[in-house]
């Protein structure tokens, strides 16, 4: 079976050069069979692959230990859930992993656009890319981090009794998904690059691509907050100090390319509607495709140090070497294009809608950057003083919360500026009430006692950003519940309906608002490690905290222990927390279980984290303000997405030119 | 029967579990004034990017003995600095939390801003680039009716 | 043995479904279409002028501003509907004819001048484009 599964991944490897060299040389020569070929070879390899994949996970499945593979990521005692993610869980499966959703993307592209004619020139060049891609992984799949390699002495298969399993830390809910929409989003962005090279390539005169190419990036980005997310509600909910986002290097990569890409969405609307920067979107495409293949390699390389890196491997090479070919090629096909490539309008004011994504798209890459720099500055630094030097959770929230703060700023003003032109007449009138809401607002907090600076400003924009979304939303529904006769409830409906991709773009930032709200709770967390005896009782902020009771057991997975914390405040009983300790019998790893009482207001976290020689619970106990709001914020943002992806109501259509009767042969000369 | 021995198993499990435990209590040195020193130093487990102050790991090993170190110091006189010096001597510069601002590593602090600057030098040069006056001020004398015409009838099918 | 068997059956299987390709599973030719791009930016003008429009009616914009945004799209569209017309010229003169289709409803009669390829609702003695004769 495992002989399968390699041969497979070589055949696979084998078809994907093919298709690249049908791909190209068909367009070249113009030679239809050997296009029709390379397309085919899309979906063999997509066969192959998941035949590759199915093996594999089928191996896990039936906790086949001659494989090594297995061996290392599961055991006999995992759940089913639990083994599929094994597929996964390790480096060989991972690259195997990221290559099936890859040529489940490009069989699913070259199959949406097979009846397309306006993608027939491009579609060769676009196989090709995404081809290339996938035999790079291919390769190191087949040839370097081989899945179905078997633990061995000498010549004979040496099976073993039991595998040694996955991290008990990871087996939770939200690390079953985490990893897969992560990729999801990761590997759909070589789609939209893919797009880009091929409209670049073949010269493409028109923009019509670019509207494929946003819809998948869009897809893509929503992936990947998703993914993102995941991740960080499980870091919330496992790793028992509540924190979401640790600004590990790993964190970091997997947020560049969302930068990128978020910025890339807001920038393609100059294309799409004045057919302006186009170079720039361009670069914009190849930067979050190279980020998605940066953050892979920071993953796997073992440059960084990072707790999400997989063991050390001599992958990194490999990906040096497809990077610099990568980025060398891109750039000397964007310097040969850029002809093509010109503005088809020019800017008519510079306060208009098109200078506020000027400045989005500043304010975006400019904390990209500034993310990327710290990631990779103890390496750079090393390398040029020799010296080691730290770049902690610190730096990035120094650098990173001032631009956070602007660019919610700009969610708020960016919406209100008009295309083209806006007179100070027309912004005085749009951003009037939203300032000076905001400004009362603010003033309110401080009266309040709230002091945090930071804090202060943070929620002031949001009500700012918030009053202007709302006003937005307001002045449309009144007007179309106007004009419809309809109620105001309808008109919002109708609004959204008849231009999803503001209205769903306007919730997107609302969802934006909502989590930077939850973001700046974490100013006024609190918290507190104590000692406890059974029935003694300690405060945190308004909480009384008693320990009622401890009881210890154990099941054939591991040993438990759990205190039950009763939480009152002000003298009224609010609920029991059950914190637990377990010790797993297999890995003989200590994790904890936190207990958590989700409010909007804010959670109250405790985790039990060891016990003291005197058998006293050793508890860490924390009051996060407007957790909640992130998640609730992401639901919003999702949400806003699909909104987004839904084709507007009313596409109105014009007249069209169309040559009819056209010879396809050349004309006969005359005489 | 069957009760006593689960309650027999249960008190064997908490005592395992505390033979894991800490010998050190680990609360005695979470106090601010640690907490203030602690958080220019960076936690060097190697697992969390977090500093001496704020590394939540119960019997981390690099940030609890570095608290208690932090207290010891603290009571023998030292500033929050000299703290910190003490530190750096030890492990070298990567013991701060943040790149120091010196030498090489205050690029750490110069390359943002400065990327934000030619950012907004790229917008202005860009801006400048892009807003050529429009050439044709006027229609072409014998399209204009047609365009005029042709957009009043798209513009009369708008809502 | 089964594994020899099952590897060569998924080759053979594999390499000919790729490989052999046969005059029918060829995609039909491409209709040329010269206007696509021109086309594109008229769809994108209207758009962007329904926008405009819908925004000054909520009151975001200022008379001036909609006016000065209105005459530049009027521009704009000046400018493609003058390419559009030299692209009709060309092909005239390569003598290939021109239709204007109005997708979505049924096509209404139109009536094309044979000379300059322009399209009219209603039957017309002479061309309003080029002015020559429409019908003998």
């Amino acid at each position: 079976m495992e002989n399968i599964g390699g041969l497979c991944l070589i055949l696979a490897f084998c078809l994907g050069v093919y298709s690249i060299f049908a791909s190209v040389v068909g367009a070249w020569k113009q030679k239809p069979f050997l296009l029709v070929s390379g397309q085919r070879a899309v979906y063999s390899v997509w066969a192959l692959v998941t035949t590759a994949s199915a093996l594999l996970v089928y191996a896990i499945m039936t906790d086949d230990f001659r494989i090594q593979y297995v061996w290392a990521h599961s055991n006999k005692a995992m759940a089913t859930i639990y083994k599929f993610t094994a597929w996964w869980g390790g480096q060989e499966g991972s690259l195997l992993f990221w290559s099936f959703i890859l040529s489940t993307y490009t069989a699913v592209v070259v199959f949406t656009t097979r009846k397309k004619h306006e993608y027939r020139a491009m579609m060769p060049w676009i196989t090709s890319v995404l081809m290339f891609t996938l035999v790079f992984f291919l390769m190191l799949v087949a040839f370097v981090e081989h899945p179905f390699r078997i633990l061995a002495i000498g010549r004979a298969a040496t099976p073993m009794d039991d595998g040694r399993g996955l991290d008990p830390l990871l087996q939770y809910w939200t690390m079953v998904i985490h990893p897969p929409f992560l990729y999801l989003g990761y590997v759909g962005f070589v789609v939209p690059f893919a797009f880009a090279m091929g409209s670049l390539i073949t010269k493409q005169p028109g923009d019509g691509w670019i509207h494929t190419t946003r819809r998948w990036a869009l897809i893509t980005w929503a992936f990947q907050s998703t993914g993102i997310l995941l991740g960080a509600g499980w870091a919330y909910a496992v790793l028992g100090w509540g924190g979401y986002w640790g600004w590990d290097p790993v964190e970091n990569a997997s947020l560049l390319p969302w930068i990128t890409s978020t910025s890339f969405l807001h920038s393609v609307m100059m294309q799409e509607k004045k057919g302006m920067m186009k170079v720039w979107n361009m670069v914009l495409v190849a930067a979050t495709f190279f980020l998605c293949i940066l953050g892979t390699f920071l993953t796997r390389s073992g440059v960084v140090s990072s707790v999400h890196a997989f063991a050390q491997s001599s992958l990194g090479n490999y990906f040096v070497v497809f990077l610099a070919v990568g980025i060398g090629a891109t750039t000397w096909l964007i310097l040969n294009r850029l002809p093509y490539l010109k503005s088809e309008t020019q800017l008519e004011s510079v306060v208009s809608r098109e200078s506020s994504f000027l400045f989005n798209n500043l304010i975006l890459l400019a904390s990209c950057f500034a993310i990327l720099w710290g990631t990779l500055f103890p390496v750079i630094s090393e390398a040029v003083t020799g010296e080691k030097i730290t770049v902690d959770a610190p730096y990035f929230n120094r650098v990173n919360i001032p631009i956070g703060l602007f660019l919610l700023f700009l969610t708020g003003v960016g919406p209100l500026v008009a295309w083209r032109r806006s007179s100070a007449d027309a912004l005085k009138r749009a951003f009037l009430m939203p300032t000076v809401g905001a400004a009362i607002f603010m003033s309110v907090l401080v009266a309040l006692g709230i002091h945090h600076v930071y804090a202060v400003i943070s929620f002031g924009l949001c009500f700012f950003v918030t009053a202007t979304i709302g006003s937005e939303f307001w002045k449309g529904s009144k007007s179309i519940a106007a004009k419809d006769q309809v109620n105001l409830l309808r008109g919002a409906f109708e609004l959204t309906h008849r231009n999803t991709r503001r209205y769903g773009g306007y919730i997107v930032h609302m969802g934006i608002v909502i989590m930077f709200i939850g973001f700046t709770g974490a100013a006024f967390n609190l918290d507190r490690t104590v000692e406890a005896k059974v029935g003694s009782t300690f405060k945190l902020g308004r909480y009384d905290l008693k320990v009622a009771d401890m009881k210890g057991g154990e099941n054939e997975n591991y040993v438990w222990n759990h205190a039950l914390i009763e939480v009152r405040s002000g003298g009224s009983y609010i609920t029991t927390l059950k914190p637990e300790l377990r010790k797993y019998a297999v890995s003989g790893s200590q994790t904890s279980n936190v207990a958590i009482r989700r409010a909007l207001n804010e959670d109250l976290y405790l985790n039990f984290a060891g016990m003291t020689a005197d058998s006293k619970v050793i508890l860490q106990s924390y009051v996060f303000p407007l957790v909640s709001w992130i998640w609730v914020g992401y639901w919003v943002l999702l949400i806003g997405t699909l909104i987004c992806l839904v084709p507007s109501k009313i596409k109105l259509q014009y007249a069209k030119m169309e040559v009819v009767g056209i010879a396809r042969q050349a004309q006969p000369v005359e005489n | 029967m069957r009760v006593k021995l689960n309650r027999w198993k249960t008190s064997l499990a908490i005592l395992f579990v505390a033979t894991l435990c800490v010998a050190q209590s680990p609360t005695a040195f979470i106090t601010t004034d640690i907490r203030r020193a602690g958080d220019k130093l960076a936690c060097l487990c190697g697992a969390c990017k977090n500093t001496v102050g704020t590394c939540q790991m119960l019997g981390c090993h690099y940030a609890a003995p570095a608290r208690e170190k932090i207290a010891e110091l603290q009571k023998a006189g030292l500033d929050d600095e000299k703290v910190a010096a003490f530190f750096v001597k030890r492990e070298g510069l990567k013991a701060f939390a943040v790149p120091p601002a010196e030498g090489f590593n205050a690029m750490s602090w110069i390359m943002p801003p400065v990327a934000i600057l030619l950012g907004l030098g790229g917008i202005a040069w860009w801006i400048r680039r892009s807003r050529k006056p429009v050439l044709v001020d006027e229609l072409p004398a014998g399209s204009a009716d047609r365009v005029r015409a042709e957009l009043d009838q798209e513009m009369a099918k708008f809502d | 043995m089964t594994v020899v068997v099952l590897s060569l059956f998924l080759v053979i299987g594999v390499v000919t479904y790729t490989m052999w390709v046969r005059e029918g599973d060829l995609p039909l030719p491409a209709p040329e279409n010269p206007f696509r791009h021109l086309e594109e930016i008229k769809t994108r003008i209207y758009e962007n002028l329904r926008d405009l429009q819908f925004e000054y009616r909520l009151g975001k914009l200022s008379d001036a501003d909609y006016q000065s945004s209105k005459l530049a799209v009027q521009k704009e569209l000046g400018q493609v509907l003058g390419e559009i017309d030299a692209v009709k010229q060309k092909l005239a003169a390569e003598g290939k004819t021109v239709a204007t289709s109005v997708p979505g409803r049924k096509k209404p009669q139109t009536h094309t001048c044979p000379h300059c390829g322009a399209t009219f609702k209603e039957a017309l003695k002479f061309c309003g484009e080029c002015g020559k004769a429409m019908s003998a």
